[in-house]
């Protein structure tokens, strides 16, 4: 507090300067008369009293000066002078002002952008109260359900009641649905039409538990717990509020019908908050106890082997983790124990042992899209501060050019008696002012690039949502950033520069002493410019090699002339049952038989579009810890193989045969067979699916597919099995169409043929194939092109740089070139001279560069595919990619000293 | 007369016990106040004075105020604030503390 008095009275007195210099002026000349009266009176001559009286006062100036500096305003006075003369200085020169501040801004700005996004991903805390207390169960690596014992990622609705009631360490619990229902179709207010809407799933007490308020109407309350289906109430976030009603307040009252369910909206959330997960952002809200009811499929409310839950905490005040952790797995224990029964199976002691339930803090939100995020966005960091770095490097060039122009008016000034230290400190204002120009430009940049960049990031068919807006911490992390640059590119130029020898300065414009010292720092600069580039160019063509290897992939199906769409029955009211199957027969027939068509089905999944991954079980085998028996499941209509081009290789596909009561069969791919039912034909054989004894060899093998890629490009072959939905009677939601010709009709032909067979069915088109292999890779995708452009941008400014040191080199020359042109030197000699130069620097920076690179991008060796982090062919052609760049910019001025006419050169000084 | 130099760090000192008795003074009153009482063995320069009245300011332990003198010219007169009765306190017993050590170390034989 005392500081901020004092702050307080220099602040005012500096407002009043002239008041204080007439005081201070008038109390000292007081002090001196009465000095000197007291001299007169003790007998000394009045002329030698003043002398006395003055020589103790010594000099006033100094001390005026001591007194103001108590102050503290000299250095703000110094400082006004400073920033002012500095603008002058950058407005005398505009072209350097100019070309300083877009590079800066550039550098900044790429910082800024990569920032607001790792920002908005990985550190933004959620906008709820107090979200430091939060913590989650687990680390949401998972999300589906599992019906695992004693499962530490996914939670039962039952385990969250108990849970809930029992701990001693949470103020309040909440849990949500690991799923967000994304495109259910809905209508809005007993509309006909039915739209797309995102639904998430939560405990009656999330928004409280959170300490979300809605802005309009009112939010969740314990009640809407229980009983089960007996809250059809709907909270709408802001987000849809704006984009769907304008933000009409009288929707708060009207309905929404998902299914054959009307649900009442009774609130609205505040316009910042996306809910708990970060990248998700749900249109809708409806209590947990509505879970069959929107979805029939996720049936959990009384099943506590249905673990499909993420749950959250908020610690009581005084609460550690690790006590909060403590109490919830000695609880966590007793229910699983309970759930299990009297008598445990050996395998279920096992994992009760062995289970660990890990809180992790949730302050910044659930971490799902943190995962997958994280390394291209530190890749993607790495680049732009490479560019930052070669930034400086260039703009430190600049600057020690310039400061050879104005070694005269340097040199004037220190003879003037200006001190060393307030000259550099002048020049380090003026390199503040363009950083801090360079840097709010950045803002700028960056805040029109980084919507652009959140198109780019991997995430289904629409941007991320997320708020990506500068907020204050990238500001500061702006700032800072500013302030670095600054000092890095502006140290040693202002060292330099006022390192000087005066006599020669002052005599000539430029003395052949300056040429010599700068030019060692500004080689120096030019090398590790030449080599950081090539790092970002190494860096540049192992991403984009990744990027053909991944796209050259053998997928196992026909990517090309492959539609997608997406239905969903249920929100018509289709139940799982044979009408269902009807259903799907008839599209796949309505749509094959259209002109163009040439195959057709209804599938749980296509590639990238989600997973069921289970064990089975084989006669004569059992899992063992390191062999799980897992494999990957997909129910299919009898047309399947044929749309997406997977090859049969024995037995046979789905047929009219395979119904309801005929035996269970299954088409496995090749993995399946040799892993898991390895020795002679699998054709025939049996497999059981999950470790449920009453399944146990049930399912049939009828033929084997090649292997294909299911969720990833870059995954291994693994087991995968598929299964006709005609046995298999439930909700499918993707559709696949294989067509030839062009595909703008048959998606139209499609849509109406589906409505032929049921008018009100919501059918999505979702893109081709080939889109949504692109999608898997569009991760890959982002950092390859932005490393490239940041590589050539590099290359780039270290060619500006080589540029600008020959050029000057040979201007300072001209003189020794028309002497040796006098000489006898030949043209091509001189060309060669200058050439040569620049090369040199060149591969001075590659040999540097080379290691670098080596050491830099093992780091990202996990993301790339196919080569290995030290590719030779990639190293090579980017090492001799800088030589064009190298020859291209000594070449120019190489040729102006060529073209030197030594009569006109040896006038020259 | 032998003048001694003030020692560092106690500068301060002297100004607020001096004004602490003398209520309201000026600069010209404080210095002679000082070099009187110490019997002429204590000279506080100019030079140091007022730059130390001027941190005294901002750091609040006096303030300052115009008057005239009885010779009738304007002057400057300084009092003690509470903050500044406090740092007196403070100081003085500081300054007991490192006397008392440094005369037990001239004492011991």
């Amino acid at each position: 507090m005392n500081w901020f008095i004092e702050l307080g009275r220099r602040l005012f007195m500096l407002f009043r300067r002239s008041q204080f210099d007439r005081d201070l002026e008038e109390e000292m000349r007081l002090h001196r008369d009465l000095r000197e009266q007291e001299r007169i009176e003790a007998g000394v001559a009045p002329e030698e009293a003043r002398y006395a009286a003055r020589r103790r006062f010594g000099n006033e100036i100094v001390l005026r000066e001591e007194s103001r500096d108590m102050w503290g305003w000299n250095s703000v006075e110094r400082l006004i002078q400073d920033v002012r003369y500095g603008l002058r200085q950058l407005r005398r020169s505009p072209g350097f002002t100019a070309v300083a501040v877009l590079t800066l801004a550039l550098g900044i700005g790429a910082n800024t952008a990569i920032f607001s996004l790792l920002n908005a991903i990985m550190l933004r805390e959620l906008p709820v109260q107090n979200p430091e207390q939060l913590v989650l169960f687990g680390k949401a690596r998972a999300a589906g359900s599992t019906d695992d014992f004693a499962s530490t990622e996914l939670y039962s609705y039952p385990f969250y009641r108990e849970m809930r009631q029992k701990n001693q360490v949470f103020s309040d619990v909440s849990a949500i649905l690991s799923i967000l229902f994304t495109k259910m179709h809905g209508a809005v207010g007993g509309s006909a039409e039915l739209e797309p809407m995102d639904v998430q799933l939560v405990s009656g007490s999330y928004f409280s538990f959170l300490g979300v308020k809605p802005i309009l109407g009112r939010s969740f309350t314990e009640a809407e717990d229980e009983p089960a289906g007996g809250h059809p109430v709907a909270i709408v976030s802001y987000s849809w509020w704006n984009r769907r009603f304008a933000r009409d307040p009288a929707i708060v009252g009207k309905t929404v019908t998902l299914g054959s369910m009307v649900y009442t909206i009774i609130g609205i959330t505040p316009p910042r908050f996306f809910g708990a997960a970060v990248g998700q952002s749900p249109d809708l809200w409806i209590p947990l106890s509505m879970e069959k009811q929107v979805s029939p499929g996720w049936n959990g409310l009384d099943d506590k082997w249905f673990a499909s839950l993420y749950i959250l905490g908020r610690l009581k005040t005084g609460v550690s983790i690790g006590q909060a952790q403590a109490n919830v797995n000695l609880l966590a224990r007793q229910i699983w124990h309970e759930y299990a029964g009297p008598v445990l199976t050996k395998r279920q002691q096992e994992d009760l042992q062995h289970a660990q339930i890990e809180l992790t803090s949730a302050a910044r939100g659930l971490p799902r899209i943190r995962y997958g995020a994280s390394l291209p966005l530190q890749i993607l960091m790495a680049v732009v501060g490479l560019v930052l770095l070669i930034d400086c490097a260039n703009i430190a060039n600049l600057l020690l050019a310039r400061a050879t122009a104005r070694q005269r008016e340097i040199a004037v000034r220190m003879s003037l008696g200006a001190g060393r230290a307030r000259l550099i400190r002048q020049m380090l204002t003026e390199n503040l002012l363009l950083a801090l120009s360079g840097g709010a430009l950045g803002v700028a940049f960056a805040w029109w690039a980084s919507n652009g960049l959140l198109a780019m990031v991997p995430h289904g068919t629409e941007p991320l949502p997320l708020d990506v807006a500068p907020d204050a911490r990238v500001l500061v992390f702006t700032f800072i950033v500013s302030l670095a640059t600054a000092l890095l590119f502006g140290t040693a130029p202002a060292l330099r520069a006022t390192r000087i020898d005066l006599s020669p300065s002052l005599k000539e414009g430029r003395g052949a002493v300056s040429v010599a010292s700068r030019s060692p720092l500004a080689k120096a600069l030019i090398v590790s410019q030449v080599a950081l580039s090539l790092v970002l160019l190494i860096g540049a063509g192992l991403f984009l090699r990744t990027l053909v290897n991944l796209a050259n992939v053998d997928t196992g199906f026909n990517k090309e002339n492959l539609l997608l769409f997406g239905i969903d029955p249920p929100s018509v009211g289709y139940k799982e049952d044979l009408h269902l199957v009807s259903l799907y027969q008839q599209i796949e027939q309505r749509v094959s038989v259209l002109p163009g068509v040439r195959a057709a089905s209804i599938s749980f999944f296509t590639f990238d579009q989600g997973e069921w991954t289970d064990s089975v079980s084989v006669i004569g085998r059992t899992p063992t810890p390191e062999d799980d028996m897992a494999a990957t499941h997909n129910v299919v209509g009898p047309g399947y193989f044929a749309t997406m081009g997977i090859p049969l290789l024995v037995g046979r596909v789905f047929a009219p045969q395979d119904t309801a009561a005929s035996p269970k069969v299954a088409v496995i791919n090749e993995t399946f067979a040799r892993w898991y039912l390895p020795g002679g034909s699998p054709i025939g054989r049996h497999f059981g699916l999950g470790g449920d004894p009453r399944h146990s060899n049930d399912i049939e093998v009828v033929g084997v597919v090649k292997d294909a890629k299911y969720q990833d490009l870059r995954e291994r072959p693994f087991p995968a099995a598929y299964y006709p939905y005609t046995q298999r009677v439930q909700y499918l939601n993707d559709f696949e169409v294989r067509y030839s010709g062009k595909s703008q009709a048959i998606i139209s032909e499609v849509r109406h043929a589906i409505g032929q067979v049921d008018h009100s069915l919501p059918v999505a088109y979702q893109g081709t194939m080939v889109e949504q292999v692109n999608r898997s890779m569009a991760g890959q995708t982002l950092i390859a092109r932005l490393s490239t452009f940041f590589g050539l941008l590099a290359a780039f400014l270290a060619g500006i740089g080589i540029y600008g040191l020959m050029s000057y080199a040979v201007a300072r020359r001209t003189n020794e070139i028309g002497i040796r042109m006098a000489l006898g030197a030949e043209r091509s000699g001189v060309l060669w001279m200058v050439m040569r130069e620049s090369l040199m620097l060149v591969a001075a920076g590659v040999v540097i560069g080379i290691p670098a690179a080596l050491a830099a991008t093992r780091l990202v060796s996990s993301v790339l595919y196919g080569l290995k982090a030290t590719d030779p062919t990639t190293i090579t052609v980017s090492a001799l990619a800088m030589i064009p760049v190298a020859a291209l910019a000594g070449y120019l001025p190489a040729r102006r000293a060529s073209k030197v006419d030594p009569m006109v050169a040896l006038r020259h000084e | 007369m032998h003048q001694d130099e003030i020692p560092p760090g106690t500068l301060y000192l002297l100004i607020l016990r001096t004004l602490a008795r003398g209520g309201e003074m000026h600069g010209y009153e404080i210095a002679n106040s000082i070099q009187q009482i110490s019997e002429d063995v204590l000279r506080v320069e100019e030079g140091s004075l007022y730059p130390a009245l001027q941190r005294m300011l901002i750091k609040g332990w006096v303030t300052a105020k115009w008057g005239t003198t009885a010779a009738n010219r304007r002057a400057r007169y300084y009092r003690l604030t509470p903050a500044g009765g406090k740092q007196l306190e403070a100081e003085v017993s500081q300054f007991d503390r490192v006397m008392q050590a440094i005369t037990r170390v001239i004492q011991t034989a």
